[in-house]
């Protein structure tokens, strides 16, 4: 049943149900998406560029000719890797940065696994970029060049399973980083066991209960409709790049350093992104580089742009995740251990992100409580898709087994999985339990009748005769919170005052879809509201241009909806001293003796002597009055609340079919800084999260190591018909630091979703298929039924 | 050569050197080589050559519904269709709409709790705004069952069908209000 969110505190702006700022725009087709800006008319001469791509999963190149395809009529350049100018580029790799901080070339993050040429001989995966681009004066040339290459390849022995690749004699994939595929530890990711707390062996040994559980989550990927598109423009010294980057000033850095350029001699331009969701995107993908080089040395600008099959560029990394826990009869967990092995695929981006950094996050914070703890893990190289970060880094694989260990456990213990999970995890530094955990689990089973509706494995009525139900959740806690920001740095702000009261906004980030533009417009509208003025009257502009811009703030982390919110919650009281000393002379009073309500500028000891702001500014030279400030997130460690998602599924005992019934999705923001934006985040996530638990999937031909259904008919994204009802939950339990103390939640608002119905479908049948994604012929198998 | 397949049937003996099309309202003539390439398509030739980037192209092939627009009053996959297949034919592109149709207003408004927005990214909107349309003209009072059949062709990533639903829904009830005008 849905019900309106009510805020914890009333206020103008922030919180409030209405449409998006830019909600015309784009419904009518007005916003312009980095594929409609580089439309051939807008820039004369743009040629089209395309790169090769590798037939076999692992191979190399002996020789290559050009000559066949230089021939045809329309292709302007050929550069393989042979050339000079791409053959002296660095090594790079995919993960110079999370998107938090803007690093240059030392300081990347993943700096020990330097595992990508710009372009290489080598391919490590099917549709690996190597050996040559073309510049064309249209894709069709560009794409019947490449055809006319002559590569000859030296095929070479692959793998795609990370066990497989783990044992001796496996093929080598980066020889020169590893000599058996596991990646070296290292000082970002830490060491192959991670974190370790107490002693988890003795913990198991003094435990009334010890279970072992294993959960194996796949490569589920991206598949944003805004396919990678760039068009570089080399005039002169300077590079202009207009791109659908998410991240136009790592992009300019990532331009600088590996073309060794001043900083101003580079221009990232973004505007709208047609969804990003996490994609290899950290502003390094050699395609800027090759675009670049091929504008320079033709004149011309050059526009690269993916097919959507070529979009299936990078995934989820799928992990093997094992746990064993020790616990007392009474369901207190005394001891945990988990280990897992990530299939990096062909390159290593951010892959121990996602298998170190994000259960140390969740162990930090949640079992802050539990004494033992051990975290152990391997990042694999396969000649499979590389992996990348996708809808936040590890929560959604580490949720997999954590919620397993918490269903599995509560079912051996004779208990009900809420009160284990109560019991056990925190936290707000200190206090137990957890207030935003017991009320977002309290409110989840209310809206799914948890009572009524869980009950023993399998012993649920049976409907039409094959068909039973079950109920399931699983929970996480937010990703994340304003001190968990801290590597940001500076986050900087303007504003800027029109004499009409009018405003400007310079709150730079690019909108991928998450709202939080208009998070930022509410927020100002609630800082400015001493002026008089709604959102209507704040103006902010969409484009992010490195030249013109203030510092982007990435949209990574979900935290871009608050975190600019709270400059600009300090930054309006600057504006409004600022316009104070500039009345000075017209109120003939001191600013200390001046204030400002609704738009009026008065002073207080006699409220009948002021004037509006407007007609003050329109008398003299005061405006446009632009204040500035940047600052560093607060690191005062407020914990993090709590999210989960419910789930009521329908199996059919006979075909395997699971039908998802009923979700809900409860988050506790702290404070909600848009309650449409974020029931928007709360609903639409569950698409990715059932694709990812019942349909998503990339499917290999295990004989040849080649993908087979990179194209969104066989890759099964679920649609309109194929979504159940789902209820979203706002809560404001949990506080942060700030006006608003809130945390993100976009990333996370399908993190639980497949456990949760994982769980449900072992309530409903008794049996548990811990590999997603759960087709119908795993439901049959465990059945025993093929 | 092959011979080309007229709109209106007919089959013609030689490839026309002009190409007809009613282009939001307006009939426009293109010609063949300086215009039109036999490859084009149609989703192609209305975002390159007309300027017409309201439709998206994404998959190209016929799988995610961004590039549809409405041809004849049906809604069509415009990377699906050749631009010469377009001749004789009336095109309505997303530029083609009212500034107040009921449908695009829809769209934008939608913020009603436990919904979510009918948009976010935004990228897949004008695919869904032209199929909505094109249901609506044909049905003016769909079912919620009726909207999900006819939306289904089109792929939302950031996952807003309940916000498009509801909008569709409310889009009907505004036509309604204007008895049955759009």
């Amino acid at each position: 049943m849905k019900q309106p969110f009510k805020p914890r505190t009333n206020r103008k702006f922030i919180g409030g149900y209405r449409p998006r700022i830019e909600a015309y725009d784009k419904a009518s087709g007005q916003v312009r998406f980095a594929d409609d800006l580089t439309i051939k008319s807008r820039f004369p001469g743009l040629l089209y560029s395309k790169v090769l791509r590798s037939p076999y999963p692992h191979a190399r190149i002996k020789s290559i000719d050009v000559s066949r395809a230089e021939k045809l009529p329309g292709v302007h350049l050929i550069l393989t890797y042979e050339d000079p100018e791409l053959a002296a580029f660095k090594l790079t790799n995919a993960g110079w940065t999370d998107g938090v901080d803007t690093v240059s070339y030392d300081r990347m993050m993943w700096r020990n696994y330097k595992d990508r040429r710009v372009l290489g001989d080598r391919a490590c995966w099917f549709g690996d970029e190597v050996g040559a681009v073309v510049a064309a004066e249209s894709d069709e040339i560009a794409e019947e060049a490449l055809g006319l290459i002559d590569v000859e390849w030296e095929v070479l022995p692959f793998v795609l399973d990370p066990v497989e690749a783990m044992k001796p004699g496996a093929p080598l994939v980066h020889p020169e980083i590893t000599k058996n595929n596991v990646m070296p530890a290292d000082e970002v990711g830490g060491e192959d066991v991670f974190m370790v707390r107490g002693d988890v062996e003795a913990g198991f040994a003094e435990a009334e209960h010890v279970m072992e559980v294993a959960s194996t989550h796949h490569n589920a990927t991206h598949c944003s409709l805004d396919n990678w598109c760039c068009v570089v423009d080399w005039t002169g010294d300077r590079v202009l790049v207009y791109s659908n980057s998410y991240e136009p000033d790592q992009s300019r850095m990532f331009m600088s350093q590996m073309l060794d350029l001043p900083i101003h001699k580079v221009a990232v331009i973004s505007s709208y992104v047609g969804g990003q969701f996490g994609r290899a995107d950290t502003g390094d993908q050699p395609f800027f580089l090759c675009s670049a080089v091929l504008s320079k040395r033709t004149g011309r600008p050059v526009k690269f742009r993916h097919t959507r099959r070529e979009s299936f560029h990078d995934t989820r990394q799928p992990t093997i995740y094992t746990a064993k826990v020790g616990a007392r009869k009474d369901g207190t967990i005394t001891s945990l251990y988990f280990k897992s092995i990530g299939n990096s695929g062909a390159y290593a981006d951010h892959t121990f992100f996602a298998l170190k950094f994000a259960p140390v996050e969740v162990a930090e914070v949640s079992f802050a409580h539990i004494p033992n703890i051990k975290l152990e893990s391997y990042g694999v190289y396969t000649n499979k898709i590389p992996a990348s970060m996708m809808r936040g880094v590890g929560n959604s694989q580490f949720n997999l087994i954590l919620n397993h260990v918490v269903d599995q456990l509560a079912e051996e213990l004779d208990m009900d999985p809420i009160e284990l999970c109560i019991k056990n995890f925190g936290h707000e530094w200190g206090s137990m339990p957890d207030k935003s955990l017991q009320e977002v689990l309290r409110e989840g089973a209310e809206r799914i009748e948890w009572k009524k509706k869980h009950h023993k494995p399998a012993e649920g009525p049976v409907y039409g005769g094959t068909r039973k139900r079950g109920v399931g959740f699983s929970f996480h806690p937010a990703w994340h919170a304003e001190w968990q920001e801290l590597r940001r740095g500076h986050i900087p702000v303007a504003i800027r005052l029109n004499p009409d009261c009018t405003v400007i906004l310079d709150a730079p980030t690019v909108e991928i879809g998450t709202g939080s533009n208009t998070c930022n417009v509410l927020g100002c509208a609630e800082a400015l509201s001493f002026l008089g003025i709604g959102p209507e009257d704040i103006h902010w502009p969409h484009t992010v241009d490195t030249d013109t811009s203030l510092k982007d703030c990435v949209q990574t982390d979900s935290s871009v909806s608050y975190l600019q919110s709270e400059v600009l919650a300090i930054l309006a009281g600057e504006l409004k001293k600022e316009i104070l000393k500039r009345a000075e002379p017209f109120l003939d009073a001191k600013a200390k003796e001046l204030d400002i309500e609704d738009g009026r500028i008065f002073i207080r000891s006699s409220p009948d002597r002021g004037m509006t702001l407007k007609d003050m500014f329109f008398q003299g030279d005061l405006v446009p009055i632009v204040v500035l400030m940047s600052r560093i997130p607060d690191g005062t460690q407020t914990g993090v609340p709590y999210f989960a998602n419910f789930a009521e599924v329908e199996v059919d005992m006979d075909t395997g079919k699971v039908d998802v019934l009923h979700l809900v999705v409860i988050n506790d923001c702290g404070t909600v800084m848009f309650a449409s934006g974020a029931e928007a985040q709360q609903v639409g996530g569950q698409v990715m999260g059932l694709g990812e638990v019942l349909t998503e999937e990339i499917i290999y031909d295990e004989a040849t190591g080649i993908p087979l259904n990179f194209n969104l008919i066989d890759y099964k994204i679920p649609t309109m018909a194929d979504m159940p009802e789902i209820d979203p939950v706002l809560l404001e339990v949990w506080k942060g630091v700030g006006e608003y103390g809130a945390c993100g939640i976009g990333e996370g608002t399908l993190t639980c979703t497949p456990r949760a119905v994982m769980n449900a479908i072992h309530n409903a049948v008794g049996v548990r298929i811990n590999e997603i994604p759960i087709k119908p012929e795993k439901i049959l198998r465990a059945l025993g039924k093929i | 050569m092959p011979k080309l397949p007229r709109a209106d049937g007919k089959v013609s003996t030689n490839q026309p050197s002009t190409i007809t099309m009613t282009i939001n309202g307006r009939r426009q003539e293109f010609q063949m080589g300086r215009d039109i390439e036999p490859t084009m398509t149609l989703s192609y030739f209305l975002r390159e050559k007309l300027g017409l980037v309201g439709l998206k192209v994404s998959c190209d092939e016929g799988a995610c519904g961004a590039c549809t627009i409405i041809m004849d009053g049906r809604a069509v996959l415009s990377c699906m269709i050749l631009a010469v297949h377009a001749d004789g034919h009336e095109i309505r592109t997303i530029e083609g709409l009212e500034k107040d149709d009921p449908v695009v207003l829809s769209f934008a408004e939608q913020s009603e709790p436990g919904y979510g927005t009918a948009l976010q990214c935004g990228i897949c909107t004008p695919g869904f705004v032209m199929a909505s349309r094109a249901l609506l003209d044909e049905n003016p009072t769909p079912t919620m069952d009726e909207v999900k059949e006819a939306l289904s062709g089109n792929i939302c990533r950031c996952g807003c069908y309940a916000g498009i639903a509801q909008a569709v829904m409310h889009a009907s009830e505004k036509i309604a209000g204007k008895g049955g005008r759009s």
